[in-house]
């Protein structure tokens, strides 16, 4: 046990120490910066980029390091590169590393759900501020586990060094083994040296794990609480708060389509004014002959719609008829086979000589046109706060100061009825509050038309309320330009201007919305409005 | 945890026996330095003047010298200061450079890593027991100074009744170094075993002496065969359990690696093992290092193409 303590404590040992994290951090510095030029390689658009590191994955990947270490150390003078040991070292453990913390960083980015990717493509990120703000925030967060892991990996792999002449824990242990024959309590003592390191390893990934945890107050509070001034905070606030403004905006308790028959018979009578003047506006978003097909699936056959400035048009439709398509069309997050897509009289995603535009030049036009769209699964961005989700891309993407970008989120989260909740995770809301957030979000840059697809279909029933009543102030209030797809009959009668009809990729029918809906003139229409009647009646009786 | 304390205690105890030999070593040295003071006190021998005018270019350099620092006696940390390499090759090497004016520094690698070391310029030179042999002079060329005894390290009583690399050795399990000179000599045992009827000898391989001690340590090994002190000091350190059951004669001589592409060098080194062993400093540090004397030889160069 006195050999144990005595080469625990012996100085030759505890200085090969510095050789071994001195490799490690040159393994793991090195590697992650490969490791992102890989990975961004293997994501890349570009298929020569990919193959090139998918090729050095498979060589790096599939050989020993004892082998690239001895490379790196004998081999790479012979061409005239002579790395010091620890040079060489570090050369080969980054190396070697690098390919497992691309896939880690692969897999991270991947791992980011592509709702989100969509939300921040449609509002006019660029690549690289969608990786910055969106991907790898949340992407670092899950990976921090396997990066603990690759971490404590390297620290053991560094031990290879010792074929190379570093003077590491290991190389020293073995030497002072061959001098001394005292074999087993030397290696005792530098197992337990290689275990108190890791064992830092683990103690630091824990930490960043907890600091980077969402769900944990803010490094204020936490150092505040430890003070004998502090005093907890009244919970009364938050709580009473959330009725008091619900009965405010009067959202989640009002039944919002209560109108009398007469309400609604003047209202007809104003909406057939309205749609007159709305004729004598200019086309917001002109498509015309839009064809898609996946193979020889054809989704979009040739669609023409035009839509003017303050118009509400529903797309109705069943499952699979192209509503989703057309909406991603229309702001070009989905390319398309023929035909033309105009927004303001600009082709969006085309250079003027008719090429497309590369993904952040289309970002850029995407800001500047302004088409806003709100997402069936509402694709908050959840590493944010509701008010974050609102203000970041507007900071972000139109450069506005954060004073300015957090008024407008909130008086946004006001008029959506959640201002008690700006605070708040996307995971700790309702589906119905984060479809509102996603409202807020969708309008604050004060977008030319609105996109909505099937904004309530993913909601519980008790849920679709709340958001279908704030589509239907939008309309009213703001005069908002919207298409909504939708299979909401009678918000669709009571908000849209004109139904728009598809199935199998073609527009089969539109007129006035009371119209089409009340006396439709194909069958298909007819077909499917009775089928989604009938499968209203018990709700409505409900 | 009963494993861990039932290995540690003879660790121990054998290896505060070890310390207590070596003790006995260090006063034995202690009073062989003192007898030989004036000899291996005194500063470089006369011709070396000479050789310094002759080889300008080597005078203040900074040499790498690439060891394999497992062999107590000739290359191994100092137990005492492990900051620092002692042994015989150690001293020689030093003497060599004070002769010719430069100074060494160490590069402590795997045996089997010596030579490829000194082929990609990592290294300078190898003064480190390797035996020079017309294979490794195909990747350096060897200034020969020392003839070769090799001990046969069995186990306590000899279990096997081992006595040479012969036919007693079929059957056996032979713990030896990457790389080492005996792997040859026991593989052609091989065929001699299975031509007389009988099992073939199994050669482990291991990366440095204390593994292939450890091996018959541990019962996983019969023998461990290697130069003679190596084994000696083996059995200083565990004299319960290991014995050195015959030294034998191997038809090498132990040399200098240098470089291929630098004759001149290498003739450098040459002329100042000269100058040294004609000073007596060689016989000295092996009588310093308790070396057996007969191992003097005069320097020769091998050298193929």
């Amino acid at each position: 046990m006195s050999l144990f303590v005595h080469y625990l404590s012996l100085p030759y040992l505890l200085e090969g120490i510095w050789f071994t994290v001195v490799v490690t951090a040159l393994g793991l510095a090195g590697g992650l910066i490969l490791g992102l030029v890989l990975a961004a390689m293997q994501l890349s658009r570009f298929w020569m980029l990919a193959a090139f590191a998918r090729g050095y994955t498979v060589i790096f990947r599939g050989t020993p390091l004892i082998l690239q270490m001895v490379f790196a150390y004998d081999a790479l003078p012979h061409i005239g590169i002579k790395l010091s040991a620890i040079g060489a070292a570090g050369l080969a453990l980054a190396a070697n590393e690098a390919p497992f913390i691309a896939e880690m960083l692969r897999a991270g980015v991947l791992g980011i759900d592509r709702g989100q990717v969509s939300a921040g493509q449609a509002l006019g990120m660029t690549p690289a501020l969608l990786m910055r703000r969106i991907i790898a925030p949340q992407a670092i967060r899950m990976m921090i586990p396997a990066f603990g892991n690759e971490t404590v990996s390297a620290l053991k792999n560094s031990s290879l060094a010792s074929v190379i002449s570093v003077q590491e824990l290991t190389l020293r242990s073995t030497q002072l083994a061959s001098s001394t024959f005292d074999f087993f309590s030397i290696f005792f003592a530098s197992g337990l040296i290689y275990l108190v390191l890791t064992t830092g390893v683990s103690v630091v990934q824990l930490l960043v794990e907890r600091a980077l945890d969402l769900d944990r107050p803010a490094t204020q509070s936490r150092f505040a609480r430890f003070m004998p001034w502090y005093r907890a905070p009244s919970l009364l606030q938050p709580i009473s708060a959330e009725p008091s403004s619900a009965a405010d905006t009067g959202l989640d308790a009002a039944v919002p389509h209560a109108e009398s028959p007469k309400e609604a018979k003047a209202s007809r009578a104003d909406r057939t004014e309205r749609s007159a003047t709305l004729t004598q506006n200019d086309v917001v978003v002109d498509v015309n002959g839009l064809y898609k097909a996946y193979d020889k699936q054809v989704v979009l056959a040739g669609v023409e719609l035009t839509v003017r400035v303050g118009e509400v048009v529903a797309l109705l439709g069943p499952s699979g008829s192209g509503k989703s398509t057309l909406l991603r069309c229309i702001n070009h997050l989905e390319g398309w086979d023929a035909g033309t897509v105009k927004i303001g009289g600009r082709r969006i995603g085309f250079r003027e000589d008719g090429k497309p535009l590369s993904p952040r030049d289309m970002a850029n036009e995407r800001a500047s046109v302004g088409v806003g769209m709100v997402f069936q699964q509402f694709n908050l961005f959840s590493h944010l706060t509701a008010l974050e989700n609102v203000a970041g891309p507007l900071r972000w993407v139109h450069g506005v100061s954060r004073p300015d970008a957090d008024r407008r989120a909130r008086e946004l989260l006001e008029r959506v009825g959640l201002s008690h909740r700006a605070d708040a995770l996307p995971r700790h809301l309702s589906g119905g509050q984060q479809q509102r957030v996603a409202i807020a979000r969708a309008i604050a840059p004060n977008p030319s038309v609105l996109l909505l697809d099937e904004p309530t279909s993913a909601l519980d029933p008790e849920l679709v309320n709340e958001v279908l009543e704030v589509i239907r102030r939008l309309a009213v209030e703001d005069g908002l330009t919207m298409i909504i797809a939708t299979h909401q009959l009678r918000f669709a009668d009571e908000v849209a201007d004109r139904v728009v009809f598809l199935s199998g990729g073609s527009i089969i029918e539109e007129g006035p919305a009371h119209e089409v809906l009340t006396n439709p003139r194909n069958p298909i229409t007819a077909r499917f409005l009775s089928v989604m009647e009938a499968d209203k009646a018990p709700e409505k009786t409900a | 945890m009963h494993m861990r304390s039932s290995t540690q205690t003879p660790t121990r105890r054998s290896s505060s026996a070890a310390v207590a030999g070596m003790s006995i070593a260090a006063l034995g040295v202690f009073l062989l330095a003192g007898i030989c003071a004036p000899i291996s006190a005194s500063a470089a021998p006369a011709g070396c003047a000479a050789l310094q005018a002759k080889y300008p270019d080597l005078k203040g350099k900074k040499l790498v010298n690439a060891i394999n620092p497992h062999t107590p006696g000739y290359e191994a940390i100092d137990p005492k200061d492990p900051s620092k390499y002692v042994g015989f090759d150690i001293d020689l090497g030093e003497q060599i450079g004070e002769c010719l004016g430069f100074t060494l520094t160490y590069k402590a690698v795997t045996f089997a890593a010596l030579l490829t070391t000194l082929a990609s310029g990592q290294a300078d030179i190898v003064i480190s027991d390797i035996y020079a042999t017309e294979e490794r002079a195909k990747a350096a060329d060897f200034i020969t100074y020392s003839k070769v005894f090799d001990g046969v390290l069995v186990a306590k009583g000899n279990p096997k009744k081992i006595d040479g690399i012969n036919m007693s050795m079929c059957g056996a399990a032979a713990a030896e170094n990457t790389g080492y000179v005996e792997v040859p000599l026991i593989q052609a045992l091989m065929p001699q075993c299975k031509a007389a009827g009988k099992p073939e000898p199994t050669i482990q391989l291991y990366d440095n002496n204390a593994n292939c001690i450890q091996a018959i340590l541990a019962g996983r090994a019969d023998t461990y065969i290697n130069d003679v002190n190596t084994v000696d000091q083996a059995v200083k350190a565990y004299p319960d359990k290991l014995e050195k059951a015959i030294a034998v004669t191997i038809p090498y001589s132990v040399g200098i690696g240098v470089p291929k592409n630098k004759p001149e060098f290498r003739d450098a080194v040459m002329a100042a093992l000269i100058e040294v062993q004609k000073a007596g400093i060689h016989m000295d540090l092996l009588k310093k290092w308790n070396l057996d004397v007969n191992n003097f030889e005069e320097p020769r160069i091998l050298s193929v193409k």
